[in-house]
């Protein structure tokens, strides 16, 4: 049997495979005696331990490295080979013939060069990823059946496909556009982003701070409800606070409290109920952010979320004393503010000291937040009032940056300017 | 500090087009337009076009014109606006855009604008700011960017700006250097830079640089050689170059150089590849390294392909 063939074969006779990898061909010796003592139970032995090519067990596959290049060859040319008579094929029967047999016959060699395309782009597909024509012939094929069925197929082989490339552009892409089809008329669409989250936070915990695969997390923000968003909100605390540095997983978070802070109540919720909650969601986050800080000596995705939730923080409380402007809520907000900003005073008073010279963190965290102080004094409009009376405290930032980050002297520009 | 390794950078680029059984070109042989545009503007920016035969490489970039007008990655493939802009700078390059049915390609282009404005990459629609700032650099080369709604097309990417001062592929998506370069650039050719916050912007671009002198693409990444053109070009574009340590960044990249066999690396001993080896060049004639020809930030092309599009030379 030739490899294509072979590689093909597995995947027909074990549809369940949920991981590829590549494998150097030293290690088949390993994983077969691995398996060995474990009993060698499997019913797809003619692939087993004899087969230096391919290895597949417990629905993971292996390939190895050795067969890569005419593998990959062997698959695109019968992929490219397989369109091009499709193609031709898919013409004739659309044209009107005369000749009913004519019609039926190019059907029917239609369906089986449909079935040949769709077996050769899999097999292209988990080698070259980001082969575009492939999938797009896949999206068009599909199209002529577009069956429930058949479009969550299409997100297992996609989900197969990042199991081995995390960051192909295309997988990822392929998904969007399958649920874009569905979405419509889905009945349990928000199963499905629940499922396509869960999804990234997986993909996340292997392939750190992928871009594509947390833009794809960000995208479908857009198709869930508010309870979503604050469930998603809740669901991925934990796991921030697990990958500090990890700016993609707190830009998720931010783009899920702008969300939240932005909805509109529907007339029973009332306004009320939104605004505690809009508060409460941002003050948890400013306070699990302070926590971190503490806890992980300069990380910059952590300062840089800081930025991000101060100048909401501040937008939220200055919005709600311009929608009831009664003279009370006016000191109480005020009041909130200046609490607000004491306490990132102490924040600043605690993370520049340097305790330690011989560890870059302690410095990194002082010039963090010197940064950070010279933000909230450009961004905020309440701090450079403050400050005109803290002159002190001006000399001392210009003092910290001077030592931390001498080479960023347009942030002293940037001070002096106010 | 090394110097630019030029004659060995041409070589490197010149063969790689030989090596057509790795398994690197084999599985990026569905892309060869873009590196085809790599390739061949390192080459000019180096002074050394003329060691590619111009005839072969425009013939076989009008073999990947499709009928819709888009052109895909390599023979056979479909089209996409990733490669038809490639395929327009190759021409360009070559100061053949003649050959082009300019029509054709302009309405493949603008038959790719959403109702908000976005730009699809092909006819699948995933729709991307890269896409959008594609469709504006490929028509304003091609002359014809009435062909677009510009106004809608510029709402869309300002619709993509974070708080942070940068961009993402769509509203809400996380900043990123590549993706700043391309709004920032379709910016700077509608003439709408003034919709962006420039100190906001350039402080947040200036970040990227590490210790190292080299630029990462977001916040706690590894620099990597090819955000010195994607940072470097958005810096230079809204006037805050200054606020970065160049002296030091041209050293990262030259560290990136591949002395023995040429073409330049991600970083510091890597691999390299002809994407990289492009953005270091590039990257470098934005530094005003000495004998390269100067590279225009929102077209990335040299300055006198330019020059010759739109002043006649």
């Amino acid at each position: 049997m030739d490899l294509l063939n072979q590689l093909e074969t597995i995947l027909e006779s074990d549809p369940l495979i949920d991981e590829v990898g590549l494998i150097h061909p030293s290690q088949f010796v390993t994983l077969s005696n691995e398996c060995g003592e474990s009993g060698n139970s499997s019913v797809d032995d003619a692939f087993g331990p004899t087969d230096t090519k391919f290895w597949n067990r417990d629905h993971k596959l292996g390939i190895s490295t050795e067969v890569l290049l005419p593998l990959c060859k062997a698959a695109k040319s019968a992929f490219m080979d397989a369109m091009k008579q499709y193609k031709m094929h898919s013409n004739l029967s659309d044209d009107k013939h005369e000749d009913e047999n004519i019609v039926i016959d190019s059907l029917l060699s239609c369906q089986s060069f449909e079935h040949e395309v769709m077996k050769h782009s899999r097999a292209l597909l988990l080698l070259s990823c980001d082969f575009g024509t492939a999938w797009n012939a896949r999206k068009l094929l599909v199209l002529k059946k577009p069956q429930l069925s058949v479009f969550t197929d299409e997100l297992f082989l996609s989900t197969l496909v990042l199991s081995y490339s995390p960051k192909s552009e295309q997988a990822w892409s392929h998904r969007r556009w399958v649920i874009k089809m569905i979405a419509g008329n889905c009945l349990n669409l928000q199963q499905i982003v629940a499922k396509e989250s869960e999804l990234v936070k997986k993909i996340a915990e292997r392939s750190k701070m992928n871009y594509r695969a947390w833009n794809h997390r960000c995208w479908l923000v857009s198709y869930m409800t508010r309870e979503q968003m604050l469930h998603e909100l809740k669901r991925s605390r934990d796991w921030a606070g697990l990958h500090v540095a990890d700016n993609s997983c707190f830009h998720y978070r931010r783009l899920l409290i702008l969300r939240i802070i932005e909805s509109k109540p529907n007339k029973q919720d009332g306004n009320f109920s939104y605004d505690v909650e809009k508060y409460q969601v941002l003050k948890e986050e400013l306070e699990l952010n302070e926590v971190l800080i503490k806890r992980y000596i300069g990380r910059e995705a952590l300062w840089l979320h800081r930025r991000f939730l101060s100048l909401c923080w501040i937008r939220h409380l200055t919005t709600m004393c311009g929608i009831s402007c009664h003279s009370e809520q006016k000191t109480s907000v005020d009041n909130e503010i200046n609490i607000f900003l004491d306490k990132e005073f102490c924040l600043l008073d605690s993370c520049s000291l340097i305790q330690d010279t011989e560890f870059e963190d302690f410095k990194a965290q002082a010039m963090y937040s010197a940064v950070y102080f010279v933000w909230l004094i450009k961004k905020i409009p309440q701090f450079r009032k403050i400050e005109m009376h803290e002159k002190l405290k001006v000399g001392n930032l210009k003092n910290i940056l001077h030592k931390t980050c001498s080479e960023r002297s347009f942030l002293l520009d940037i001070l002096e300017e106010r | 500090m090394g110097e630019l390794a030029v004659d060995k950078h041409v070589q490197y680029i010149v063969s790689i087009d030989k090596k057509k059984d790795s398994f690197e070109s084999v599985v990026m042989d569905h892309l060869r337009m873009n590196g085809a545009y790599w390739g061949l503007t390192t080459l000019d920016l180096l002074g050394k076009l003329d060691s590619i035969n111009a005839g072969e490489v425009v013939s076989w970039t009008m073999e990947c014109q499709h009928e819709s007008g888009g052109f895909s990655g390599n023979i056979g493939h479909d089209p996409h606006i990733l490669y038809t802009l490639s395929a327009v700078q190759v021409l360009a390059l070559f100061n053949k855009l003649d050959v082009l049915d300019i029509d054709k390609v302009a309405t493949y282009i603008a038959g790719l604008q959403n109702e908000e404005g976005s730009f699809s990459g092909d006819m699948w629609g995933e729709v991307d700011t890269r896409f959008s700032y594609i469709a504006i650099c490929c028509l304003s080369i091609l002359r014809c960017l009435d062909k677009i709604n510009v106004e809608k097309a510029v709402g869309y990417i300002l619709s993509c700006k974070n708080l942070d001062g940068g961009f993402g592929c769509t509203p809400g998506g996380e900043s990123h250097a590549g993706q700043i370069f391309c709004c920032v650039g379709a910016l700077a050719i509608t003439g709408s830079l003034h919709h962006v916050d420039k100190d906001l912007l350039g402080w947040w671009l200036c970040e990227r640089q590490v210790k190292s002198g080299g630029l990462n693409g977001r916040p706690e990444k590894l620099p990597d050689v090819c955000y010195s053109w994607w940072v470097l070009s958005s810096l230079i574009m809204i006037d805050r170059v200054h606020w970065i340590d160049k002296e030091k960044l041209v050293k990262f990249i030259l560290d990136c150089q591949d002395l023995e066999n040429g073409g330049i690396s991600d970083r510091p001993d890597d691999a390299v590849d002809v994407f990289h080896t492009y953005f270091g060049v590039a990257g470098l004639s934005l530094l005003e390294y000495p004998g390269l020809k100067a590279v225009d930030p929102a077209y990335a092309l040299p300055v006198d392909v330019i020059n010759r599009i739109f002043f006649g030379r």
